[in-house]
């Protein structure tokens, strides 16, 4: 290695401010203006590489939507990407039918995942405002139980929730096949990682603003409600959009908690589940109730791309 | 004077704040530390509780058996056979988990590379890469029967590019199926393992590049000299994340398959395992068996990571 200190001295602004966008990262030699041509040609196969890459990840999509507005006649006979003659005849066969009804399963699935997302908001905030800045014995033990909860897999899980669902502890309720049972566990589901994502945002939150608030007379829960709470808006933001998108795919409990009675309780994933088992081949109207399942996710991800980035590269530090 | 007799003033009370500090901190973490005693600690003890009995699904809690349970699955050629076959739903996993891994891996490293780089539309290039890991395995899975199945838009390129019709039924075929589930799942999955690599990344410091851009030492073999290595902590997260991941594969293989796991069982997975012995043969004192040794499978493994992970030194 040659002698760092001495030649990085001039061009180490400029480098950082490379390395930040990434060139430096990939072991792109640094700084160097004129390009070669080794390196334009580099530059080409990257780029090939990048748009095939790109064109694979994206296309089953594209034919998706497109395989959507065709008639089952032009599905069977081809794979143009641009129907012939679009229609909205797949979507109004599954959305609302004597035998499907995706609409209802729409509904349901907007309403679990908003329920779910706004108890878990509640609860994370709550929770992690506490365990991030209020002092209590066994605070840190217990927040390490919380992640250690993290460690149970849901294969380990799935036999006593299904029988503690169907006959609940002391009050023998049975919960499954209903919608409120599935808010009850489904709290659960992502409530951990929330936890955590909220109070290390919170751990970053300079102290000042609390004891302004303090001085102000302001009790905790005022200053969770008042102060914090606004400060750690983006976190807010990235653990409702993680948990909204995680609770809405969410097939798994779903199906067993829900999947194994009337339709009038199902969500849109099983119910696209449901649709292949029973009508195998109807492509056009498969594919528009995939469209269904997709839309909302991808609403929410257009908008807030950045929080989703965030969010995720922020739970996966946790290790 | 006048401050001392304030701090006198207000040393007991202080002891009766530290004491409300901690009530406050007790009600507000009380209901989330109440939902996991409920849906995660209680279960886990239960599922050792039900494994210790034969347990039916209309007759209820029949008696004490033991390890009885374990005995069977110990014997249980659907669950796994020695020396290993596929075709069982324990083999089964650790196939896919084997083939999907390193392909994760490879493509989640390459998009963030990719992504890493200042290049014009990086953001677009992003959002596509990840937008498959955002979209449900229901929709997946449907999307992958359209695509795969023998008349599909897959067999249909193939047969263009080798001029003669093709048309291989892709999960219609116990040497295919599983196979095909773990390119699908490499397509959807490897979007998050390339967001875990750009967060590694962009953590390195970038000296380390100016010293090896001053050695002129080429783009390959910087990657492989430096960069590289220098990820290893990221490495060691993206396999438990990603090992962890393939030991629960369920959705897929359950909808592809039409619950069914096969052709000839190729995609029996093991959760799919308990979730047939459990819901389709009433079978919940089995079933909660696989459950525990799955979780002990997973248990010990992540523990050797995680000792693994300790013992890697994080090289910058």
């Amino acid at each position: 290695m040659a002698d760092r200190e001495e030649v990085a001295a001039p061009p180490v602004a400029a480098v950082r401010e490379l390395a930040l966008e990434g060139a430096a990262a990939v072991g792109a030699p640094v700084a160097i203006p004129p390009r070669t041509f080794g390196e334009r040609a580099r530059r080409v196969v990257a780029y090939g590489l990048m748009i095939t890459l790109a064109v694979l990840y994206l296309v089953p999509f594209a034919y998706t939507v497109s395989t959507s507005l065709k008639t089952q006649a032009e599905a069977a006979a081809g794979f143009d990407l641009w129907p012939s003659n679009p229609s909205l005849a797949a979507f109004r066969e599954i959305w609302s039918s004597e035998n499907v009804s995706f609409v209802t399963f729409f509904k349901n699935s907007l309403l679990l995942a908003t329920s779910i997302t706004a108890i878990n908001l509640f609860l994370a905030t709550l929770g992690g405002y506490a365990f991030a800045r209020l002092r209590f014995p066994l605070r840190e033990p217990l927040f390490l139980l919380v992640l250690g909860t993290l460690m149970i897999p849901d294969q380990l899980r799935l036999v006593p929730i299904y029988l503690m669902m169907v006959d609940f502890p002391v009050t023998h309720w049975n919960l499954t096949q209903t919608r409120h049972g599935y808010v009850f566990f489904g709290t659960s589901i992502a409530l951990a990682t929330s936890l955590f994502l909220m109070r290390q945002y919170f751990l970053t939150i300079p102290k000042d603003y609390e004891e302004a608030a303090k001085l102000d007379g302001a009790g905790y829960f005022k200053t969770y409600w008042r102060v914090m709470l606004p400060l750690a808006a983006p976190a807010v933001a990235a653990v409702a959009i993680l948990t909204f998108q995680g609770i809405w795919n969410e097939f798994f409990w779903a199906n067993l908690l829900l999947g194994q009675g009337s339709s009038s309780e199902w969500t849109v994933q099983i119910g696209l589940a449901q649709f292949r088992f029973t009508y195998q081949t109807l492509w056009p109207q498969l594919m528009a109730a995939a469209t269904i399942a997709i839309i909302p996710v991808l609403v929410v991800y257009v908008f807030f791309q950045r929080y989703f980035v965030a969010g995720v590269a922020a739970a996966g530090v946790k290790g | 004077m006048a401050v001392d007799a304030g701090r006198a003033r207000r040393l007991p009370s202080l002891g009766g704040e530290r004491l409300r500090e901690a009530g406050v901190g007790y009600a507000f973490v009380l209901v989330p530390l109440g939902v996991f005693a409920l849906f995660q600690l209680y279960p886990m003890a239960y599922a050792f509780y039900v494994s210790a009995h034969e347990w039916g699904g209309i007759e209820g809690k029949l008696g004490y058996v033991g390890l009885a349970n374990y005995r069977e699955l110990w014997h249980d050629q659907a669950f796994w056979t020695w020396p290993p076959e596929r075709a069982t739903a324990l083999w089964n996993t650790v196939y896919y988990a084997v083939l999907v891994v390193p392909l994760q891996m490879a493509l989640g490293l390459t998009m963030a590379l990719i992504v890493n780089q200042a290049i014009r539309g990086r953001t677009f290039f992003r959002a596509a890469y990840y937008f498959p890991a955002l979209v449900s395995s229901a929709a997946i899975s449907a999307i992958a029967i359209y695509l795969l199945n023998a008349d599909g838009l897959v067999n249909a390129a193939i047969s263009a590019v080798l001029g003669r019709d093709f048309d291989h039924p892709w999960f219609g075929d116990a040497d295919t199926a599983l196979e095909s589930i773990v390119v699908l799942d490499a397509w959807t999955t490897s979007g998050t393992m390339m967001l875990f690599y750009l967060a590694a990344l962009q953590s390195i410091p970038t000296d380390v590049y100016e010293a090896a851009a001053i050695d002129k030492a080429g783009a390959w073999r910087t990657f492989w000299k430096i960069t590289f290595p220098l990820l290893k902590p990221a490495h060691f997260f993206v396999v438990v994340v990603s090992v962890i991941g393939a030991l629960k594969l369920f959705d897929q293989a359950f909808i592809i398959s039409t619950g069914s796991g096969g052709p000839a069982g190729s995609t029996m997975t093991a959760v799919m395992y308990v979730y047939t012995v459990t819901i389709k043969e009433f079978n919940y004192g089995y079933g909660a068996t696989v459950g525990v040794v799955l979780f002990l499978i997973i248990f010990t493994l992540t523990l050797i990571q995680r000792l693994l992970f300790g013992r890697a030194e994080i090289g910058y």
